[in-house]
């Protein structure tokens, strides 16, 4: 849709509560109103609004999996194993996360059973530590091995600026492996001169291009949402 | 190829290998900041990474907070990963906690469910975090007696794996109230942080399990403790020797394609 078409009232009445609580939270970190209405009170109690949101937006996410997996199961459809499988891990993570768990929804045991709790807990601790934690860092270890595969397939000086950012790497790459500290020291300088300036530099560009580009869109959702524009 | 990466990682470690990790200036930087604290300090240790970085980033969590507890520092646990609280339990069962006791010098305070959370915590933190990872009501506990308000406290590290949360913490802690910050980051990420860090926004950096490393050194050259205590110092001879390796396998790679690239040229 072109912004240059008539909102409907919806989209008024959408767009004037976004324009007025976007104006709100941008200029109750510059004025003070002593004696009369605290704005940051009001400020903190609208921020507590959006956890409640935002649990609420969790829960619909949750019923929307739970019907997409349980119509495969139900239909037999290709993947119906796989999400026998979400299901079953979904909530019994989800049940044991909160019977005993730091998310326990009843860790002082005013309404569940102590023995529930007790019997709880070890499996949670099970699932999370001896499972889930293992699981993520093996597959996030595989990393390794696509890198070593990607450094005699695709790092390749094929230009003047690939040779340089392939030096520039190589050089921040050794710099942060000890031993080459220990043979020659100069390796440890050489990357941290890199980290320091160079990268330095890059990265200033690109973090103020990007809040540009962040502080531009702010203005044009609080004056215009872009709708579907 | 991945056979010898497989055994260059995994012989060092079996044979508990070790090898002496000289000192970068962001991990000194951040120890020194650290030990310099004045009693009684509260610091903020934010949990905000997944469990598919604990390898590296987990040896942080555990050899920073084992320093900040042998100082007389309070310290508030929080996440902005829905991992973190678990994994702040974790290292505390892992370090040695001394006299400090739950609630009094340190507290679990949980996950931080989002940014307006984080936002309000620096006035009021009861009212944001209302009862801590043990269902106790946050409001009575003594740690929060003391500090009601996150705006109370003197340095907030964050152990973050995809740099938002340091960004939160630059722009609502920092940028409002001066609280000093540092971060502990994975190898991917920690690049992207040292504009901060070279304007003096961070008072320190730790990269990856190097600097977990690094600084189990410091707390041994210190206080003789600690070697050992996250398992970082015995993967640097992993580290090194997979690094090494990648490195040859990219001169490796290069000399190969100059190779080919001149024969070709020659058979035109």
């Amino acid at each position: 849709m072109s912004s240059d078409k008539k909102m409907t009232r919806e989209e008024l009445g959408l767009q004037i509560i976004i324009f007025s609580l976007g104006f709100f939270y941008a200029i109750v970190y510059y004025i003070a109103v002593p004696g009369t209405v605290n704005l940051q009170a009001v400020s903190d109690q609208l921020l507590a609004y959006i956890t409640a949101m935002l649990t609420a937006a969790f829960a619909i996410g949750v019923i929307n999996l739970t019907r997409v997996h349980v119509n495969n199961i139900k239909r037999k459809r290709a993947t119906w194993k796989y999400s026998v499988i979400l299901i079953i891990c979904l909530y019994a993570m989800a049940i044991f996360s909160m019977i005993a768990s730091p998310y326990a929804l009843d860790p002082q045991a005013a309404v569940i059973p102590a023995s529930v709790i007790a019997f709880s807990t070890p499996i949670w601790e099970f699932l999370y530590y001896k499972i889930l934690v293992n699981i993520n860092s093996t597959i996030f270890s595989l990393l390794a091995f696509f890198i070593a595969s990607a450094a005699y397939r695709a790092f390749k000086a094929r230009s003047l600026e690939s040779t340089i950012l392939l030096a520039a790497g190589l050089l921040v790459v050794l710099g942060q492996a000890p031993i080459a500290d220990l043979v020659w020291p100069g390796f440890g300088a050489i990357r941290d001169w890199i980290l320091a300036f160079p990268n330095t530099a890059g990265q200033r560009g690109i973090l103020i291009g990007a809040a540009l580009g962040i502080l531009v869109f702010s203005v044009r959702r609080l004056f215009r949402y872009p709708w579907g524009d | 190829m991945y056979l010898i990466l497989l055994l260059v990682i995994t012989v060092p470690v079996l044979t508990h290998a070790s090898i002496a990790v000289p000192i970068t200036p962001m991990t000194r930087a951040l120890y020194d900041f650290i030990q310099n604290l004045p009693p009684n300090s509260l610091v903020v240790e934010s949990f905000d990474y997944a469990t598919s970085v604990v390898p590296e980033l987990h040896p942080q969590a555990i050899v920073v907070t084992q320093h900040i507890f042998m100082r007389p520092l309070k310290v508030l646990f929080v996440a902005l990963d829905n991992n973190g609280p678990p994994l702040a339990d974790a290292v505390l069962d892992t370090i040695n906690k001394g006299n400090k006791s739950y609630g009094v010098d340190y507290a679990n305070l949980g996950y931080i469910p989002n940014t307006a959370t984080l936002i309000g915590m620096p006035s009021n933190i009861a009212q944001f975090l209302p009862v801590d990872t043990h269902g106790n009501p946050t409001a009575g506990l003594p740690i929060i007696k003391e500090f009601p308000a996150a705006k109370d406290a003197a340095f907030v590290i964050t152990f973050d794996d995809d740099s938002s949360a340091l960004y939160s913490y630059l722009q609502y802690w920092q940028g409002s109230f001066n609280i000093a910050v540092a971060v502990g980051a994975t190898a991917t990420i920690a690049p992207g942080f040292m504009p901060f860090y070279n304007s003096g926004q961070l008072v320190g950096v730790l990269i990856s399990i190097r600097g977990a490393a690094e600084y189990e050194s410091l707390l041994n050259q210190q206080y003789h403790c600690c070697l050992g205590i996250s398992g970082a110092s015995s993967a640097m001879v992993a580290l090194s020797a997979s690094h090494v390796l990648i490195v040859a396998m990219v001169v490796f790679g290069n000399a190969a394609y100059f190779i080919s690239r001149r024969t070709s040229k020659r058979e035109k």
